[in-house]
């Protein structure tokens, strides 16, 4: 056999035994991969909207997920958004609760984040930051307030903290949350979520 | 060909020809992952993983290989372990997987892994390249697990997550940070160094 012929030989060969192999390993761990993903999602969405039990998802586009979170009565528990945008080091993908009406954020939480370690990272904490996210006001822009804030009553209904030494990463979360407000209010006035209030009317 | 005790051929990894320490291999993962002890040891697992089976299947297929390709068929071989190993640790260790990043499918250019299989599982027995795989990866394992104890004990106070210093400690921040890794490993190499130059005087 010519050199030429053996190298095509081996190098198929290889991939072939290599893809086949890897193909069974997908199989075997997709469905857990996939139920890890979804398990991380829910954690999130029952931090940020208190009683969820039940997720619809109501929107989904690249970078937005918008979910309708019922209890287990059926009652309507509130909504939480999945967004993801730009941070400082790489993209944060956070998850934060809007109450029944849609006009009050309930609480905000990191899915994933690679931001500085012990600076920019205190994003994840609660005490630092994300305790700071309850019952903000989400029916307009939101803004942020230098420090040193100490408790969430310190601030307006339409602020929040920056954390010291880590504004820019207190600011890409902001930032995230803004657009993503401003999407659901674009969504709302197209008529394509509506609020309980709404559909009292 | 190599006429060194088995034990000696597994002892050479963990100091004589350590990865980290002496030939200055896998530097990447050495210095991004070694923030916290369980990311440390969790890509040494791996990488363990990927070396002992590409070793393995290398040093069974080096007759067949034509010494051309010899290099692109070692990169498809490590390249599927190191997928295995991906996958297994976002199906069963995902917050792991996630805290470790692009740094598991990059096990692929590790230097030791492709370096080992050029140097030594292409020209020897089975059985010797299961023995040197072993004691490069235990050495690799080692060293991440030096640098990632006090890089985490100094940066946070806390070792696997267990806080180990009192309230009075204030953790040098710098330390989880890359400077940090820089550093730690700067200092380990000089010890490195200073303990193999007395050594040889003795």
């Amino acid at each position: 056999m010519s050199l030429s012929s053996r190298m095509i030989l081996v190098l198929t060969t290889v991939g072939l035994i290599s893809g086949g192999f890897l193909a069974g390993v997908a199989k075997l761990t997709k469905e857990r991969i996939a139920l890890n993903i979804q398990a991380e999602i829910e954690e999130a969405i029952k931090i940020v909207v208190d009683d969820a039990e039940v997720s619809t998802v109501l929107y989904e586009e690249e970078d937005l997920v918008i979910y309708r979170e019922m209890e287990d009565d059926g009652q309507l528990a509130g909504y939480a958004i999945q967004a993801t945008g730009v941070g400082f080091q790489d993209k944060i993908t956070l998850m934060f609760g809007l109450d029944e009406t849609l006009t009050k954020i309930t609480g905000l939480t990191i899915i994933d984040q690679k931001e500085t370690p012990g600076l920019g990272a205190k994003i994840t904490e609660w005490v630092a930051f994300l305790q700071f996210w309850e019952d903000r006001d989400a029916t307009g822009l939101l803004t942020l307030r230098k420090p040193p804030v100490r408790t969430p009553p310190e601030l307006l209904a339409t602020e929040i903290n920056s954390i010291t030494a880590a504004t820019i990463s207190s600011r890409k979360v902001l930032k995230i949350v803004n657009l993503s407000l401003e999407k659901v209010r674009g969504l709302i006035a197209e008529g394509k979520i509506t609020s309980e209030e709404h559909d009292d009317h | 060909m190599t006429t060194k005790t088995i034990r000696a051929e597994y002892l050479k990894g963990l100091w004589d020809e350590n990865p980290v320490l002496r030939q200055l291999l896998g530097l990447c993962p050495t210095l991004a992952v070694t923030g916290t002890v369980i990311t440390g040891l969790a890509m040494g697992l791996a990488t363990t993983f990927v070396l002992i089976l590409s070793s393995l299947v290398v040093s069974s297929i080096k007759k067949l290989i034509p010494a051309q390709v010899r290099i692109a068929t070692y990169i498809v071989v490590i390249a599927s372990f190191v997928t295995i190993a991906d996958q297994f640790l976002k199906a069963f260790f995902y917050p792991i997987s996630e805290a470790l990043g692009p740094y598991v499918p990059l096990i692929v250019v590790n230097c030791i892994i492709l370096g080992r299989q050029e140097a030594f599982s292409s020209r020897n027995s089975i059985g010797r390249s299961l023995i040197d795989a072993l004691g490069m990866s235990t050495g690799f394992l080692l060293a991440l697990l030096v640098l990632s104890s006090i890089r985490e004990i100094l940066g946070a106070g806390t070792f696997l997550g267990y806080q180990v210093m009192g309230p009075w400690f204030k953790p040098w921040i710098i330390m989880i940070l890359p400077a940090g890794a820089f550093i730690t490993l700067g200092i380990l190499l000089g010890i490195a160094l200073k303990i193999e130059s007395k050594t040889k005087r003795s």
